[in-house]
């Protein structure tokens, strides 16, 4: 589409160029404290690592658009793939430093500290989005989720919040423990953890009680990571105790990362081998097609009775996370391209309805369904966002979420395009329409309280100006990804492209 | 005759931008100026009415498709085609009159008119994108955006149990489009298939060419999808008990474009997209749209005589007269199916009357629904036992409410003769071919409850003994907008009713191109 030429970038450089997303965003995180410390102002430190963002998103555009390829010591590998990813961390990172500069639940945290641990989180996403080797992934999924940690503890005012990080301290380090057995098993059954060394070693080798193990711990453990079901429960428990920019964070950031190392791990590895090992790879498509149709209905169906409305998101989230791991079973380029698709469109829309609600908080209103009665005579311009995001997660067309499954729903149908409709994963695509349907349920209370039922207070709600910025953005997102779906969609299937083998 | 005209300026296009910039126009008239909203909504509606009027006298139809490259990725290709053919005509005839008269006759409207006006605006938007548009993904997307304004509408300005109805008819209708949409990908990426090099193309063209290839198999399971989805809407039994909810509760307006013309969009669906990609499933799935069919006008009509409610019982009477319109369809396939050496002009027979019958129930059933809203708001009951006696009273309004009945029950010189007669004519011939003569008497059983329950309805509110259950000394007859409305429904419904060719005429060009299964 657009060519950028980038050889002032490479030529500066050098063979830094892959790693130069990361190194900008580590260096602002390394930065943050001193800036807090001197300025003493918690704008200046908020609008710095926004800078920062901004800087390395804009490089990392650059580099997306000049078609760049490069690799770091066979350690880290740019592609349009990572790329693309990278710019999705970078844009949840952007929207969840923009609204907790003015959100009520983080100004009380230790201001320096948070902006840092955010950055170095953003960097640890980059760092998966961009590694090929199993370890440098474990690395940055451990960068990720110890700031994550710390972020949810920082509120500690909230006996909530309290509670949730014990918790996810607990199930983190557990999941973490289980990885890296997985890991270890896997290098000890290949002698590598670079994955396509060992997606060549295991072309070879078939199925041995050890790989079952390594798999299935593996999976387990990046499961929990993403809140797959049965390893969801600590999800909501946390988005719901965190500050509400922490839980955005979580749910449109830290989410496709545990996605992305699925993918990396299991769609790559396997894709590889497929046609050595047929029936190694069909039974990894079902256990993941299972995973998924598990992961969608158990997300959808506890949403229902949720009265919290960032518990109702969190449940949501799980069941969204059911719809991307379609790919990972459907395991064609186009399911990729759909479901990478549908990480962007999730970030917009749920983005955005986190947005809303943080705004609500900081304006005093609660976070109960029943808060938000009458919220659109009060709030117009917020409760149209959540309106549209919310049916844009529920998948109403034009917009963003309906486009998403649209693609993402036809691969499980087709698997390529131009190719037979294939009768295999049907029953996955009916699983996911009517899980689609089943969430609107909860999603239309959500717009029946803001629209159709009536408050008790008629009082028109203020909120800071960063808060309309973001949700601002969001809604345009998730419109524009509906409604001109063909430049989003052309970088979508460069990215799948550049992961197929 | 303005062909030449027409052809210049995009004129497709222009029925649905008009009714978008009314929509935004009159979503921005808060305040003070909301009561100029019904202005505003009356002039957009009109112009759209007057372009669409003008339309009916292009002679070459086809030249005003209008193509516009919406989404074309290295793999997938998804045009904004708009094309008007003689059955899109009359129902798009028929969204545009019945909205501009439900502005008229909702002029009254006080409460928020601003945002009741744009979700009419909006409804108009998406009735004229399922009609007009040539590609599957648009017609999915207008097909969603009539759902969300129908929904606003019940909810905000529907009765008692509002909340209720809007979930449920959102939810059961949502769910119907989403098991449409499957059956939906399933032909475009099977055409894709079939053509191979030829990337996903959403347009109905690009499958049409290829359905002849479609496997035997895969027609009979899609065609179910697809007959599923547009069941639902129109609605058929058993999937049928969202509609009377959603009518009770819906105000008038709401209760005249559901009935008048979203129903509409079920039985389109099936003529338009299932009948034409899927011959082969229809033929396989005639006997089941038949036993469908025929439940739906029996319990239909059955189900009227029960009601007390006078708006229910409307609504109930929808069930029958769109089961009637399947009823045509399956007609066709029968016949068709079972013919030694089916004619294929005696084949079309069922379709044309089903789209006649569908255009003759949008007009009729409007003027119902009126007359229910206005008894309703007058009376402030619509509880028949409560009424008697106001032929006496309200002069006008028996006037309308009478020929409303009459022509819904299939009196002839009123339009609703012409689509039951040819139908059921139709369907002898099916039921001949088939040799089961005897499933002609459910038609009569429909015939006898219908217009036994019209005119038992009739007897017990216009006539006999003035009721005293009921206040009537400050009862107004219909305002002048609710008779202008009215009584322009009662012209047409008479004028096609005395001059039913003018209808056919656009159907007879449309069937004529149409590719009638097993044919």
């Amino acid at each position: 589409m657009v060519d950028i030429d980038i050889n002032w970038i490479t030529d500066s450089f050098g063979s830094m160029t892959p790693v130069l997303p990361m190194v900008l965003v580590i260096i602002g995180a390394l930065l943050m404290p001193g800036i807090h410390l001197l300025f003493k102002r918690k704008d200046v430190t908020c609008a710095v690592s926004l800078a920062f963002v901004v800087l390395a998103a804009v490089f990392n555009i650059l580099l997306l658009l000049g078609h760049y390829n490069g690799t770091y010591y066979d350690l880290f590998t740019y592609d349009a793939f990572s790329g693309l990813m990278i710019l999705l961390f970078q844009v949840v990172a952007f929207i969840a430093i923009l609204i907790a500069g003015p959100s009520s639940e983080t100004t009380k945290l230790h201001v320096g500290a948070f902006y840092s641990l955010m950055l170095i989180a953003t960097a640890g996403m980059a760092f998966v989005a961009t590694a090929s080797d199993l370890l440098l992934i474990f690395v940055g999924v451990e960068m990720v989720s110890i700031p994550s940690y710390a972020m949810v503890a920082m509120k500690k005012k909230d006996p909530r919040a309290s509670e949730a990080a014990v918790k996810y301290v607990i199930i983190g380090g557990l999941s973490s423990g289980l990885t890296i057995y997985g890991i270890s098993m896997l290098f000890g059954l290949t002698g590598t953890t670079n994955i396509a060394d060992i997606a060549a070693a295991l072309a070879t080798q078939g199925y041995t009680a050890g790989l079952v193990i390594a798999l299935a711990t593996m999976i387990a453990g990046y499961g929990f990571k993403i809140a797959a079901a049965p390893f969801h429960m600590w999800a909501p428990d946390v988005y719901e105790g965190a500050a509400t920019p922490v839980s955005l964070f979580l749910a449109t950031g830290s989410k496709k990362m545990g996605l992305v190392v699925y993918i990396k791990v299991f769609f790559v590895m396997f894709v590889t081998i497929q046609a050595a090992q047929p029936f190694m790879t069909e039974s990894i498509q079902y256990v993941f097609a299972i995973l998924a149709a598990i992961t969608m209905t158990v997300g959808n169906i506890l949403a229902i009775v949720q009265g919290n409305v960032k518990r109702m998101l969190a449940y949501s989230s799980i069941a969204q996370a059911g719809y991307m791991l379609m790919a990972i079973a459907i395991m064609s380029e186009w399911a990729m391209t759909g479901t990478i698709y549908y990480m962007f469109a999730h970030v917009f829309m749920k983005g955005g309805a986190f947005v809303v609600v943080a705004a609500l908080i900081t304006a005093g209103v609660g976070e109960n369904l029943k808060d938000y009665r009458g919220l659109a005579k009060r709030a117009p311009l917020l409760s149209a966002v959540m309106l549209l995001c919310v049916f844009s997660l529920a998948g109403i067309p034009p917009l963003a979420g309906f486009t998403a499954k649209f693609f993402l729903f036809s691969a499980a149908i087709v698997p390529g395009l131009g190719e037979p409709v294939s009768a295999q994963w049907v029953w996955l695509a009916f699983v996911a329409i009517l899980n689609s349907a089943i969430s609107l349920y909860y999603y239309a209370k959500i717009v029946k309280a803001m629209y159709i039922e009536k408050g008790e207070s008629e009082e028109k709600i203020k909120v800071p100006v960063a808060f309309t910025i973001a949700a601002v953005l969001c809604v345009l997102g998730v419109i524009a990804m509906g409604v001109f779906p063909e430049p989003f969609l052309y970088y979508c299937s460069q990215a799948a492209a550049a992961i197929m083998p | 005759m303005f062909d030449e005209i027409f052809a210049e300026i995009p004129i497709l296009m222009l029925l649905l931008v008009i009714p978008l910039i009314g929509a935004v126009a009159t979503l921005f008239m808060g305040g003070e100026r909301q009561k100029y909203a019904k202005y505003v909504a009356g002039a957009f509606s009109g112009v759209t009415l007057v372009l669409v009027i003008l339309l009916m006298f292009v002679d070459n139809m086809a030249l005003l498709s209008e193509n516009y490259l919406w989404i074309d990725a290295a793999n997938i290709r998804i045009s904004f085609i708009l094309e008007i053919d003689g059955l899109s005509l009359l129902m798009v005839l028929l969204t545009a009159l019945l909205v501009f008269l439900v502005v008229v006759f909702s002029a009254s409207e006080s409460d928020r008119p601003n945002y009741f006006h744009t979700l009419i605006m909006i409804m108009e938007l998406g009735l004229m994108g399922v009609y007009l548009s040539a590609d599957y993904f648009l017609f999915y997307i207008m097909w969603e955006v009539t759902l969300i304004p129908m929904y606003f509408m019940i909810s905000w300005y529907g009765g008692p149990r509002r909340h209720y109805s809007a979930i449920k008819f959102f939810i059961y209708t949502h769910v119907a489009s989403l098991v449409m949409l499957i059956g939906i990908f399933a032909i475009v990426f099977q055409a894709a298939a079939i053509n191979p090099g030829v990337i996903a193309d959403f347009s109905f063209a690009a499958v049409n060419a290829a359905s002849g290839s479609f496997g035997e198999v895969f027609q009979v399971l899609v065609f179910g999808l697809l007959f599923f989805g547009f069941a639902v809407k129109m609605p058929a039994v058993p999937f049928h008990t969202w509609l009377p909810d959603a009518h009770v509760e819906a105000p008038t307006g709401g209760s005249v474009l559901l009935a008048g013309v979203m129903l509409k969009m079920g039985s389109y669906g099936i003529i338009r997209v299932a009948l034409n990609a899927l011959p082969d499933g229809a033929i396989w799935w005639a006997e089941i749209i038949l036993v469908v069919a025929l439940i739906s006008i029996v319990y239909g009509a059955y189900a009227c005589i029960a009601q007390t409610d006078l708006k229910k019982m409307v609504a109930y009477s929808s069930i029958n007269h769109m089961g009637m319109v399947m009823l045509g369809i399956a007609a066709s396939l029968l016949y068709v199916k079972y013919a030694a050496s089916p004619d294929p002009v005696i084949a079309q027979i069922g379709i044309e009357f089903a789209i006649f019958q569908m255009f003759a129930h949008g007009l009729v059933t409007a003027v119902l629904f009126m007359v229910c809203g206005f008894t309703g708001h007058a009376l402030g009951t619509r509880e028949i036992p409560l009424l008697g006696g106001l032929a006496g009273k309200l002069p006008a309004f028996a006037t309308f409410m009478m020929i409303g009945f009459m022509a819904s029950l299939g009196l002839p010189g009123l339009v609703g003769f012409w689509g039951e007669f040819g139908v059921i004519f139709s369907f002898y011939v099916a039921a001949e071919a088939m040799g089961q003569i005897w499933l002609i008497v459910f038609c009569l059983l429909s015939i006898m409850l219908n217009a036994g329950f019209y005119i038992w309805a009739m007897q017990r509110t216009l006539f006999g003994r003035e009721t005293t259950k009921v206040d009537l000394s400050h009862v107004h007859d219909v305002s002048k907008a609710e008779g202008f409305a009215l009584a322009v429904l009662c012209i047409v419904i008479a004028l096609f009713g005395i001059w039913p060719d003018f209808a056919l005429g656009y159907i007879e060009t449309f069937v004529a191109n149409f590719a009638m299964p097993g044919v």
